[in-house]
């Protein structure tokens, strides 16, 4: 076990909003973690008591083994890329890059050594002089990791620095930063409110909502077996239904939703007879199909409905279809492969189809 | 659509819309470029009387003044600048006004940062509100009454000297001395440079101080390398403002220096209205406008005219 960073019921609040309530948190070192949640829950409280930029009201906070209540941000080793970059305008980029070392008083010889190293890194090469305006967006990105970077901090943590830059650029700054980052083996904490950035980028991801950590996992865990409805809902597209447990077991359920009983996947805690319960189910798990098609083998479940939405998305179309059978209740659905067949216009009828292990039962109400 | 419903649309918005239609054709489209130098004008006319003034003021700076008539004769000659080099009263004079820009420009800049910066920084709302409060309270108060103010409190019978000889202490000379211009020079200052200086430390996000102090610098590099860099700007144009001002200043050294430590502005007051001497007046106000034009122009020119937002253009 070589925890880089502990977090033990850490809460913090701001007068009466209570930003962090007793998070609990662990890093492997050379790990990349991923805290992804809606906007206001409490990431960047998080990430500035990581930094030493708030002291938690309490709990601890260990990095690298060591307690860090005491050590002001300035003694601690992190590197910091922040959402607005705050690149230093009155330096160059190697100027930049240089900061932290010269703060940090490595030897003065082997600065401009390390400021190469590290434009070259970030594949910035040459453009060392250049002032940040003098930068493109995607450049500025490059120069503020590379100075987060420059002095080999033990973490790195980055607080939503891709969100200001535009679809396409994006998705290529994750990659570059996952690179880097693998690159290196150094430890990451990131910050976002994009559940892809989250799946693609992380080793771990943390899915907070109200300053409660909701569920932390692998990118495969937190898809395949959310832990509530918040999580469920949050990472992927998905349709919510609402239903009452007319048979329960430890880990399927029969749920009456509508006129129709369904079975659904239980995460483990028995659910009482007649409680309420909410499922859900992502949007590429429904098979969407004539309405006089054979479900055949595939699926374990169908249903009727009428299609009354339909979004064009390039490489898929997303339909909405009203279920009479399920009590009204609107499906999100994904057909991946719209060329192959007919679309479907809307108000046609169509069958859904999906396997009762893609439909996940939560207790009514279980959003922390 | 306009026409079905223009039963309900308010009057006001009728209005307008006449009003726009009067304008069309008043003023035709054309003669739009001209709007932005119509606006300008009347800014244009007054810095153009002045520069007539300072004209009338230039030439009668090279007339000498005929003292058997008390006017200035009418051929031209640089008697008035000569008498300026060759009185020492007048170069003390100017040495002293100078010497004085100096130190208040300095001390006030000292002092109004680090009120200018904890009036932006502070997280007390409370606090904020107390530091607006004293910084627009002064402004209220007119130069020559608080140079009085200063009188009264530090004169010879005044309150920091009665305070002094009921404890047994000997009196002090607190007034009609350099220091107590200086002093009051300073007070006087203090709330311009901070209010010029407070825009600088608004622009500076605290994300750049901790982004510096996250990178290892602690609050003193931080500040040397990231804060006071990026208040630049800010810091040349308060000192700019407030040595000019003091430069120039008359009412504190005639009122709390009483006559013992006289500014440029003093003497060319004297020359005009005690020894009527416009000419001698004129050349010493040449002098005045000069020396501050030139030291302006050369803290611009070493500063960079970043400071006045022209070239800089951070993101
Ligand atoms: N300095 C502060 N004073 C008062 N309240 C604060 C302060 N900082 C944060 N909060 C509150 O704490 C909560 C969490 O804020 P935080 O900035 O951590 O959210 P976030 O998850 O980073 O959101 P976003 O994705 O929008 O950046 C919010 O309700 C916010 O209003
Ligand atoms: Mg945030």
């Amino acid at each position: 076990m070589d925890q880089m960073v502990e977090i033990v019921d850490v809460s913090k609040s701001f007068d009466k909003v209570r930003a962090v309530k007793s998070a609990n948190l662990s890093l492997q070192r050379g790990d990349f973690l991923t805290i992804v949640g809606p906007s206001g829950c409490g990431k960047t409280t998080l990430l500035r008591m990581i930094a030493g930029f708030d002291a938690p009201d309490t709990g601890k906070i260990r990095i690298n083994g060591r307690e860090v209540e005491n050590t002001p941000a300035h003694k601690r080793s992190i590197g910091m890329v922040f959402q607005k970059l705050a690149l230093f305008p009155h330096m160059s980029a190697a100027e930049n890059i240089a900061y932290p070392l010269k703060m940090r008083r490595f030897q003065f010889d082997t600065i401009p050594d390390l400021v190469e190293k590290y434009l070259h890194l970030v594949k910035l090469d040459g453009l060392g002089k250049r002032y940040p305006h003098e930068l493109s967006g995607g450049q500025q990105q490059r120069v503020a990791i590379a100075r987060a970077l420059s002095f080999s901090p033990d973490l790195l943590l980055l607080d939503e620095p891709l969100s200001a830059l535009d679809r396409k650029l994006r998705n290529e700054m994750q990659l570059e930063f996952r690179r880097i980052q693998q690159e290196l083996g150094v430890t990451t904490i990131n910050v976002t409110h994009d559940q892809r950035e989250a799946l693609i980028m992380s080793d771990q991801i943390v899915v907070m909502n109200e300053g409660i950590i909701q569920q932390a996992g692998t990118p495969v865990d937190m898809y395949r077996n959310p832990e509530n409805m918040f999580v469920a809902n949050f990472i992927g597209v998905t349709s919510m239904l609402k239903g009452v447990v007319c048979g329960s077991g430890k880990n399927s359920v029969s749920v009456k939703i509508g006129d129709a009983t369904v079975t659904a996947r239980a995460n483990g805690e028995e659910i009482a007879i007649d409680a309420a319960v909410d499922c859900a189910i992502r949007a590429e798990q429904i098979r969407i199909m004539d309405i006089d098609s054979n479900v055949g083998d595939d699926f374990d479940n169908a249903v009727d409905g009428i299609i009354k939405q339909r979004i064009f998305e390039g490489d898929r179309v997303l339909y909405a279809v009203q279920a009479d059978e399920l009590g009204g209740a609107m499906l999100h659905l994904f057909d991946h492969d719209p060329n192959s067949h007919n679309e479907y216009p809307i108000n046609q009828r169509v069958k859904l189809g999906w396997n009762s292990r893609d439909l996940f039962a939560f207790p009514a109400e279980t959003v922390k | 659509m306009q026409s079905r419903n223009s039963k309900n649309i308010p009057a006001s918005w009728k209005l307008l819309d006449l009003a726009e239609r009067l304008l069309v054709t008043i003023w035709p489209a054309r003669l739009n470029k001209y709007v932005g130098w119509g606006f300008l004008l009347p800014a244009l006319l007054l810095v153009g009387i002045l520069l007539i003034g300072l004209g009338y003021i230039i030439e009668y700076s090279f007339h000498e003044l005929d003292l058997a008539t008390y006017r200035l004769k009418a051929e031209y000659s640089l008697t008035n600048y000569h008498t300026f080099i060759n009185r020492p009263v007048y170069l003390h004079i100017l040495g002293r006004t100078m010497l004085a820009s100096i130190i208040v420009t300095i001390i006030t800049l000292i002092l109004a940062f680090p009120y200018a910066y904890m009036l932006v920084r502070t997280r007390s709302a409370m606090m904020r509100k107390f530091l607006l409060i004293a910084l627009f309270l002064p402004f209220f108060i007119g130069q020559v009454v608080r140079a009085y103010g200063w009188l009264i409190i530090l004169g010879k019978q005044g309150f920091v000297n009665s305070i002094l000889t009921s404890i047994g202490l000997p009196e002090l000379d607190l007034i009609y001395n350099f220091q107590a211009i200086v002093f009051g020079l300073i007070q006087y200052m203090l709330p311009f440079a901070i209010l010029l200086i407070i825009p600088a430390i608004t622009s500076i996000s605290e994300d750049f101080e901790l982004a510096s102090e996250g990178l290892g610098a602690n609050w003193v590099s931080t500040f040397r390398h990231v804060v006071l860099p990026m208040a630049k700007p800010g810091l040349v144009g308060s000192f700019v403002v407030v040595f000019t001002l003091t430069m120039t200043d008359f009412a504190m050294p005639e009122i709390l220096g009483g006559g013992t430590s006289d500014f440029i502005a003093n003497a060319i007051y004297d020359s005009f209205f005690q020894i009527s001497n416009p000419g001698l007046g004129a050349a010493l106000s040449v002098l005045l406008v000069a020396i501050g034009s030139i030291i302006v122009t050369a803290i611009f020119y070493f500063a960079g005219t970043g400071t006045l937002g022209i070239r800089q253009k951070t993101r």
